[in-house]
């Protein structure tokens, strides 16, 4: 059987099913599980079952009250996932809040990324701020600091997080320093990687084969197994070599 | 007491694998989210990890990556990727079955992935010399608990026997107990036969790839 397309444009609400085609562009709900290939909301939309679909994407204020699925998660507007998520590449440049775990391959993160609990991936980049209440696990984790991010620990095999002076061009990065200018912080518990490099970065604990504390790091010991190098403008309280 | 722990760093060591390795492995479900041991030390929060458990899996993660990709060992080893769907026709044809395991269960064909568990667990305990019904106990017990066998979180199944003896009188009675380690029977009673589910579940998966 063929199946059917929705779109809600004024205001509205559906159960949910099978769909090829949601668009939601005025104030709408779903009610029920949801699997459709694609689903934009530019409007307002709640969606109260689980939601699985090869495209999502939310410019407008879109609510999950359950788990979310997809290949591809674009979120620009608010977007909140009250379950787990997974997708294969999300990308936000808005509010996104997912109230359990996310796992994927792809995090591309601009605007303000919430996750209450552990946020695992291949690759996580951010230029935004993030908050992740537990571990934030990826092969490749490249963060341009902006505003103050948090996360409980962070582990995988490259890490770099650099701080951003907060202007594109004319400030070099220590001198937005030394001026005290630079924006953006980061706070850990415990960080893990193969390569760490940090920037502006508050930590409990840092482990790494090849460790360089940067600029702005205040670390309380560093557990190195073969190098480690540290800013004069960085306090490490404890070095150990493994 | 307190199982064998060892500490996360001291895996690296021993093992010799990056953290960018044991991070993967645990992304993948290769390392279950219950190895991961967080414990107060001197020195602040550290993670710990069965000893006997975390040793032997990356030596097999190690000489299966040979020959597979990751998400095939995935496949194989995380128990959330148990196939759900396998209709298996000829367990005598899987080494940890074989002809007398297959004996416990019998059907025409279409053993599903949870019956073949249930049957190695059995062979397990016959091959080590428990008596046939016995064996069976435990078939029955793993069989009706097919969802444990795809939660990350290590099951054992045991067989405990009691022995009543009064006046001549000789009553030895068996039963079957699954749940989570450390499992302990009272004092009068002793363990026959022990089976670690997780481990099970992998001889299976890993006997169902050479005969397909």
């Amino acid at each position: 059987m063929e199946s059917q397309s929705i779109s809600i444009s004024g205001s509205g609400r559906v159960s949910g099913g099978e769909y090829t085609q949601v668009r939601i562009s005025g104030s709408g709900r779903v009610e029920g599980d949801v699997v459709a290939q694609e689903i934009r909301v530019s409007g307002a939309a709640r969606f109260q079952g689980t939601v699985k679909a090869k495209e999502i994407s939310v410019s407008g204020a879109g609510k999950f009250t359950d788990r979310v699925e997809a290949d591809v998660l674009v979120t620009s507007g608010s977007c909140g996932i009250e379950g787990d998520a997974e997708a294969k590449e999300l990308r936000s440049s808005g509010a996104q809040r997912i109230g359990g775990s996310f796992r994927g391959h792809y995090v591309r993160i601009s605007g303000v990324l919430h996750v209450a609990r552990d946020m695992e991936t291949d690759v996580f980049t951010s230029s935004g701020k993030f908050d992740i209440g537990g571990l934030l696990s990826a092969d490749r984790v490249e963060i341009k600091l902006v505003g103050d991010s948090r996360a409980r620990e962070i582990g995988g095999e490259n890490i770099d997080i650099r701080a951003s002076s907060g202007f594109s061009f004319g400030f070099s990065l220590t001198r937005g320093f030394r001026l005290g200018v630079g924006i953006g912080t980061l706070t850990v518990g415990e960080i893990e990687g193969d390569n760490v490099h940090l920037e502006a970065t508050t930590a409990d604990v840092v482990r790494g084969k090849i460790v360089h504390i940067g600029p702005g790091c205040r670390i309380g010991r560093v557990e190195y197994a073969e190098s480690l190098d540290v800013h004069p403008e960085a306090e490490v309280r404890e070095r150990i070599k493994r | 007491m307190d199982e064998d722990l060892i500490a996360k760093k001291d895996v690296l060591e021993e093992a010799g694998i990056s953290y960018g390795q044991l991070y993967r492995w645990k992304r993948k479900g290769l390392i279950p989210e219950a190895w991961f041991i967080r414990k107060a030390t001197v020195t602040g929060q550290e993670t710990f990890f069965p000893r006997d458990k975390i040793l032997p899996r990356i030596e097999q993660i190690r000489s299966l990556k040979e020959e597979q990709s990751l998400d095939e060992l995935v496949q194989i080893l995380a128990p959330e990727a148990a196939p759900e769907t396998v209709k298996h026709d000829d367990p005598a044809a899987l080494s940890p079955i074989g002809t007398e395991g297959r004996k416990l269960l019998w059907k025409e064909r279409g053993y599903t992935f949870g019956e073949l568990v249930a049957l190695a667990c059995g062979t397990h305990a016959l091959r080590s010399g428990t008596r046939p019904a016995e064996a069976k106990l435990l078939v029955d017990l793993v069989r009706a608990e097919e969802t444990v066998l795809r939660t990350p979180t290590g099951m054992t199944a045991l067989l405990g026997e009691k022995a009543f003896e009064q006046e001549g009188f000789s009553v030895r009675l068996t039963l079957g107990v699954l749940g989570h380690e450390p499992l302990k029977v009272d004092r009068e009673s002793r363990v026959k036969h022990r089976v670690d589910l997780e481990k099970i579940a992998e001889q299976v998966k890993l006997a169902l790839r050479e005969v397909t």
